[in-house]
């Protein structure tokens, strides 16, 4: 090492230097790592196998679609995306109804996925369709779900091999997940499936919701009983669901810097495992149904990897260290998506260009232990939706990685450069400080009360524009390389006419319809004991609301009125001033 | 030109632009809306903020109530064309018309004449630098 040390001081001074020198430069524009940069790196300590503690260089040995990638493309197989875990494509519009019927000609066109559903912002926010706020909003950008018949309408299709203890779903939804998964129960216990035998994955991560993205309902802590009940139930009774999916990317998106929404996303899941754990489970009970949905968001092609390899990293010793976990299984990160640019990445300027910024993610989530997945599709910020090229641009992007260039042959490929070691390592420590600071705070629920991690997002979001508007940071056809020289280059789109503009139109008068009938045909007794049930026990601390929630479902009591009840109980949310 | 009530702020030049940037409806994308706010309050502007879940009405009342020249709608949900109309219309109906309303977020380029035919004076898509919104501001306000 001392040669080394001697041999790059010799370097700086007789090479670098002069070429700086020549250039009239104050100091040297790129860098160069030498065994020097990271001197103490323990190879099993920091790196390890892949599918191996502390899974720096993977979750897995192998990624399960690996295992079949020769297969599917003798087969000419054509995934959905995010489709990986056996759920169809991401999607949802209307009502129940229009939902249902689009699955169905999604089955007759053989994608028989489960479904992975996008719910509007009304039932997001725990509203039904008859409410003030729902005016304009029904069924415009997933699906409206006012009480368990819609619930059960989507399923309709799903009989046969089709059925529920074979096929996975997956739901979109946080501040009302509780109410969904209750749902989820009591449709298979009518179908008389053990609920023992459900999979899927609802999102589940409210607390991110604060931060951003905006879907809350109820306060932090109260919103976190609420996850310590579906946490305990889906243990006790669901478990092979997965309990949450944390996301990191929403974070990122909204304006976080790289290790903001690294230690935001790590405070977020240590709050998650305690509250399971002060909730009386055992750590290795639910942490394995814990997951996570993509970290990242940036070109930044080698940052992007070494924020994988980071994560994974800090994760399995906040469980291991921190939470005692025994089982390797509850310390790994399972994520259908590893790096990826992030939408805020796209621009809408030359918007072709954004294939190409989407090939570079796909590259580095192959580099990172994923699929080399190219997202999202060039035509992401035109608005209007993804068109069938743009799609089959991204597809073929994605195969082309995979088969030709072969990204994916060799896992964590950058394992032992001292520059990507010492990236990660860099990433890690300034996560880390971060978590601390959060920890020193009172952990997430006390930095989201206080507006800490709202006001870090919105000043990094900031802090970004304005680099941008100084010229300090380039993006391509936005503040550079725009004058008359360059061209525009122009593809035909067609929009996939998967959802029907009318439909989205009359779907709140027609889910106001169903509602109004509903309440007039049930059971209004059982309506509002359940209801009482529900509140009451909503006072009691120590109550599972679940199985409230579960008769309430039961007795087609409105997912409004759920929320109603616990909104009196809990309080609602209000954010702090910019 | 027609007749305009009088501005107060353009009696005394040194009281600042008003401007509430506003989130109609339950789309909580707040990155473009907070992006904003901030440079246009380092721009010089007086900057209120009218936070989620924003009414049609609610941001009509808080517009009249704070006295504001410019209205900011921040819309990424796909509902820009009937919650401007909304906006521009309440104002009408509240002799307020003189307050400018302009929209940003995700808008398809066919609809921008649209948005601009019922009286949003200019829209602000991605990419868009906030140094643009504040000389737009800046100079239609001071060409009134």
């Amino acid at each position: 090492m001392e040669k080394v040390e001697t041999a790059e001081t010799q370097w700086k001074q007789n090479i670098l230097d002069k070429r700086v020198k020549r250039f009239n430069l104050s100091k040297s524009p790129t860098r160069f790592y030498s065994p020097l940069a990271n001197k103490n790196s323990d190879f099993l300590e920091n790196v390890g196998f892949p599918g191996q503690y502390p899974f720096t260089a993977g979750s897995n040995p192998f990624d399960f679609w690996r295992a079949y990638a020769e297969d599917a493309a003798k087969m000419g197989y054509r995934p959905d995306w995010g489709g990986a875990s056996g759920v169809g494509k991401y999607g949802g519009f209307g009502t129940a109804e229009d939902y249902r019927d689009y699955l169905i000609r999604m089955h007759a066109m053989g994608r028989t996925g489960g479904p992975n559903m996008a719910f509007d912002l009304v039932t997001q926010c725990g509203y039904d369709s008859d409410s003030d706020y729902a005016e304009g909003e029904v069924g415009r950008v997933g699906v409206a779900i006012d009480s368990f018949n819609d619930f059960a309408t989507i399923y309709e299709p799903y009989v046969g091999n089709l059925e529920i203890d074979k096929v996975p779903s997956n739901f979109t939804i946080n501040a009302p997940a509780g109410i969904i998964i209750a749902m989820y129960a009591v449709l298979a216990d009518k179908r008389g499936i053990p609920l023992d035998k459900l999979r899927g994955t609802p999102q589940n991560d409210i607390l991110k919701e604060f931060i951003a993205r905006g879907t809350y309902i109820y306060p932090p802590k109260q919103s976190l009983r609420l996850f310590r009940d579906i946490c305990v139930f889906c243990t006790r009774h669901m478990p092979k669901l997965n309990i949450n999916s944390i996301g990191g990317y929403h974070i990122r998106e909204a304006g976080a810097t790289r290790e903001q929404d690294l230690a935001f996303s790590m405070v977020n899941a240590a709050a998650y495992i305690q509250t399971g754990i002060a909730g009386g489970l055992d750590v290795d009970s639910f942490a394995p149904k814990q997951t996570f949905n993509a970290f990242g968001g940036s070109m930044e092609i080698y940052q992007e990897i070494a924020l994988q390899r980071a994560a994974r990293r800090i994760y399995a010793r906040m469980l291991k260290d921190r939470f005692q976990a025994k089982n390797p299984r509850s310390m790994m990160i399972r994520q259908p998506i590893t790096a990826h640019i992030g939408c805020s990445s796209t621009t809408l300027q030359r918007p072709l260009n954004n294939l190409t910024r989407a090939v570079v993610g796909g590259m580095a989530a192959g580099m990172s232990g994923g699929m080399p997945g190219v997202f999202p599709p060039y035509d992401e910020p035109l608005g209007l939706g993804h068109s069938q090229e743009a799609v089959q641009l991204q597809l073929d992007a994605t195969r082309i990685l995979i088969y030709e260039a072969k990204v994916a042959d060799v896992n964590d490929p950058w394992a032992g450069s001292y520059f990507m070691e010492s990236l990660t390592d860099d990433i890690e420590a300034r996560a880390m400080a971060e978590m601390e600071k959060i920890k020193n705070m009172g952990g997430a629920v006390a930095a989201i009360e206080s507006g800490y991690m709202q006001k870090a997002v919105s000043k990094s979001a900031y802090e970004k524009q304005k680099q941008i508007e100084r010229q300090e940071e380039f993006v391509v056809g936005v503040n550079c390389f725009k004058n008359d020289n360059e061209i525009s280059v122009n593809v035909n789109r067609e929009v996939e006419a998967s959802y029907d503009p009318e439909l989205i139109k009359s779907a709140e008068e027609r889910q106001k319809k169903k509602l109004k009938k509903l309440k007039r045909q049930r059971n209004s007794k059982a309506v509002s004991s359940s209801l009482s049930a529900l509140k009451n026990h909503a006072k009691d601390e120590s109550a599972n609301l679940m199985i409230d929630m579960c008769e309430c479902v039961r007795n087609d009591v409105t997912l409004q009125e759920m929320c109603d009840v616990l909104r009196e109980v809990f309080g609602e949310f209000q954010q702090s001033k910019l | 030109m027609s007749q305009k009530k009088t501005n107060p702020k353009m009696t005394n030049p040194k009281k600042k632009i008003r401007v509430l940037v506003a989130k109609p409806g339950l789309d909580g994308h707040e990155r473009g809306a907070h992006v904003v706010a901030y440079g246009l309050r380092d721009a010089g502007f007086e900057v209120i903020y009218t936070g989620l879940r924003q009414t049609t009405k609610q941001i009509i009342n808080t517009a009249i109530q704070e006295d504001v020249d410019v209205v900011g709608l921040s819309i990424l949900s796909g509902a820009h064309l009937s919650l401007s109309q909304k906006v521009i219309e309440g104002l009408k109906s509240q002799g307020a018309e003189d307050i400018m309303v302009i929209v940003g977020g995700i808008v398809p380029e066919e609809d921008i004449p649209l948005l601009k035919d019922m009286g949003v004076c200019e829209v602000f898509t991605a990419g868009t630098p906030v140094s643009a919104i504040s000389d737009f501001i800046s100079a239609s306000i001071s060409s009134n």
